[in-house]
Parts: C-alpha cells; sequence; structure tokens
C-alpha cells in the first residue's frame, strides 16, 4: 500500500482499522507503525471525527405504538383451502354450461301430441285367464 | 450468497406471526435510525420506517432469495423514501431544521453539553448531500461493511470510498469552528 491509498482509506473509513476493507487492513496498520512520524497527526485527526460520531450515535430505540402498529399490518395466516379457487370457478362453469344445455335441448324438440304413450302407461293390463280354466 | 433473513422472511409472508415480529424485532431500530440521521427529524423517521415495513409484507410473500438480501432490500427502500423526502424539503428549506429544540425539562450540564455536541454532528450530517450522508451513515452510524454499504447505495465500493471521503471532510469543515470543544471533549469521552 502506498502512502496516497493510505490516506485516501483514512479519509474514508476513519482511524478504526476494523471499518477498513477487509484485504487492506493489514497493510494499513503496517504503514500506520512504519511511517508513524509521517502518519500520526493525520489518525489522531480522524480519530478525532470518529470520536464525535461515536459520541453523536445513540438514538432512542422504536417507540411501543409504531411497533404495534406494523405488526397489526403483517401478512395474515393462510387458511388451510380444502378446494383451490380454480377448481371452484370450474366447478360452477359446469353447472352453468348444464343449465344452457338442458335449457336448449328442451326447447329444440318438438312437442308430441301422440298420447299413446300417457296411454300405454295408465291403461289396464290385458286380463289373466283364471288358472282353473286351462285343461 | 446466503441471506441471513430468507426462512424467517418466508414465514413471515406465509402469516408466521413471530417470524414478522422476529424480523421487526432485528431491522425497525435499523430503520428508524438510518431515516433519523438522514432526516433528522424523529416523526418523519417512523413514518419512513412503517412504510418500509409495509412494503417489506408486501414483498415478503413472494420474496425469493438470490440478487439482494432481504435487509439491503430494505434500506434501498428507506434510503429512497428519505431521499424523496429530502427533496420535497428542499422546496421549502426550513432554517430551523436540525437546531435543537430547547427541552423544558432540565438537565444536568453534561448531558445538555453532549446533546448540544450530538445536535450540532447531526446537524453537519444532515446538511451534506444525500448521498454522502447517506455513505456515512450506513458506514459510520449503522456499521455496515463496506461491500454492505455499496450495494445498499446500488454503487461500487470505490464510489462508496469517494462518497465516505468527502462526506468526512465536509462534516470536519463544518465543525471547524466548535472543533476544539466538540472533537476534544468527544474524544475524550469516548477513551473514558
Amino acid at each position: 500500500m502506498d502512502r496516497t491509498r493510505f490516506e485516501h482509506l483514512l479519509e474514508a473509513y476513519g482511524a478504526d482499522f476494523a471499518r477498513w476493507p477487509v484485504d487492506e487492513r493489514g497493510a494499513g496498520e503496517a504503514l500506520a507503525r512504519a511511517h508513524a512520524a509521517e502518519v500520526d497527526a493525520m489518525i489522531a485527526e480522524a480519530r478525532a471525527l470518529d470520536a464525535a460520531f461515536a459520541a453523536a450515535k445513540a438514538t432512542p430505540p422504536p417507540n411501543a405504538a409504531l411497533t404495534a402498529r406494523i405488526l397489526m399490518a403483517a401478512p395474515p395466516a393462510r387458511r388451510p383451502q380444502s378446494v383451490a379457487p380454480a377448481a371452484v370457478w370450474a366447478l360452477a362453469a359446469c353447472a352453468l354450461l348444464g343449465v344452457v344445455l338442458g335449457y336448449g335441448a328442451g326447447a329444440l324438440t318438438q312437442p308430441s301430441d301422440d298420447g299413446s304413450y300417457f296411454a300405454a302407461a295408465f291403461e289396464a293390463p290385458p286380463e289373466a285367464p283364471p288358472v282353473g280354466d286351462q285343461g | 450468497m446466503i441471506d441471513p433473513d430468507a426462512e424467517i422472511v418466508r414465514r413471515a409472508g406465509a402469516g408466521d406471526a413471530h417470524a414478522a415480529e422476529a424480523l421487526v424485532r432485528k431491522h425497525l431500530p435499523k430503520m428508524v435510525g438510518l431515516a433519523r440521521r438522514m432526516l433528522n427529524d424523529g416523526a418523519e423517521a417512523e413514518d419512513v420506517a412503517q412504510e418500509v415495513f409495509l412494503r417489506a409484507w408486501r414483498e415478503a410473500p413472494r420474496w425469493r432469495p438470490g440478487a439482494a438480501k432481504f435487509e439491503t432490500w430494505m434500506h434501498r427502500v428507506a434510503l429512497n423514501l428519505c431521499y424523496d423526502r429530502m427533496r420535497r424539503r428542499r422546496e421549502k428549506v426550513d432554517p430551523d431544521a436540525g437546531l435543537l429544540v430547547a427541552d423544558p425539562a432540565p438537565l444536568a450540564s453534561d448531558a445538555w453539553l453532549a446533546q448540544q455536541r450530538a445536535a450540532r454532528v447531526q446537524a453537519a450530517l444532515s446538511a451534506l448531500p444525500e448521498r454522502q450522508c447517506a455513505a456515512i451513515t450506513l458506514v459510520h452510524f449503522q456499521d455496515m461493511t463496506n461491500i454492505a454499504a455499496a450495494e445498499a447505495l446500488e454503487i461500487s465500493v470505490e464510489a462508496l470510498e469517494s462518497l465516505l471521503a468527502r462526506g468526512r471532510r465536509a462534516i470536519k469543515a463544518a465543525l471547524a469552528d466548535v472543533a476544539q470543544d466538540l472533537i476534544g471533549d468527544a474524544d475524550g469521552a469516548s477513551r473514558g
């Protein structure tokens, strides 16, 4: 790592090497040790700003009412469905088709005046001969 | 890429109340903290955090782990909501924005000074251009790694470093008039 890169990283991430890119931390610390006389003042300045940030870091926790409002809006539990909505629609469509076809077939059929079916249904059957008359 | 939230998001999306609660417990403080830093307004920060979660609840049932972690996605949503509000604010600038409102309750002098110092740092942060403010907030206040912060901002790590360096220089300059008191005391406090 050269001095320019060191200064750039110090300006970006501050004096806490734990914030530096993982693969450049070691080189940064080594340069800081090897050139302490030249970079100590810069590190102290960066550390002071880090400390100002740290002192301003605390924030109050989210209030309970906000938490409750957010949880109220969370997705509801899914109810178990025995029949899929698509199947319900398919059944309804079949029923409707059946009604339409039945109505259509009735309308297309010619009404019959032939009363033979009616007569056949209600006419008394021919009388059977008495059992004793035979032979 | 392994998303540590993948399972909990799936369960929350399926209506598991415990999973939703765990997700809120884990991420709500971060969302409120991020928005508070960006907007310097507690009520607006809560509105932003609530909106982030409303969108999270809509997204959770169809969330497919892969391109980004759920946490990164939440940060992006929060940042975009903050940017929108910051842009709207620019149309009517409140000269008192960021100044500490006098608290009627008496404070011990140390607590008062600490509050004033924090308010100065926060005011300097809020005065930054939005992307610099976001970069400083994510890395120095939310403790995100450089890679995670770059992903949340949808920029390269090099671009993040540039934003951070410019942001830190600007804050240092903004605090120059009180540097000895502000930075010196904060430094002492952090060592103590």
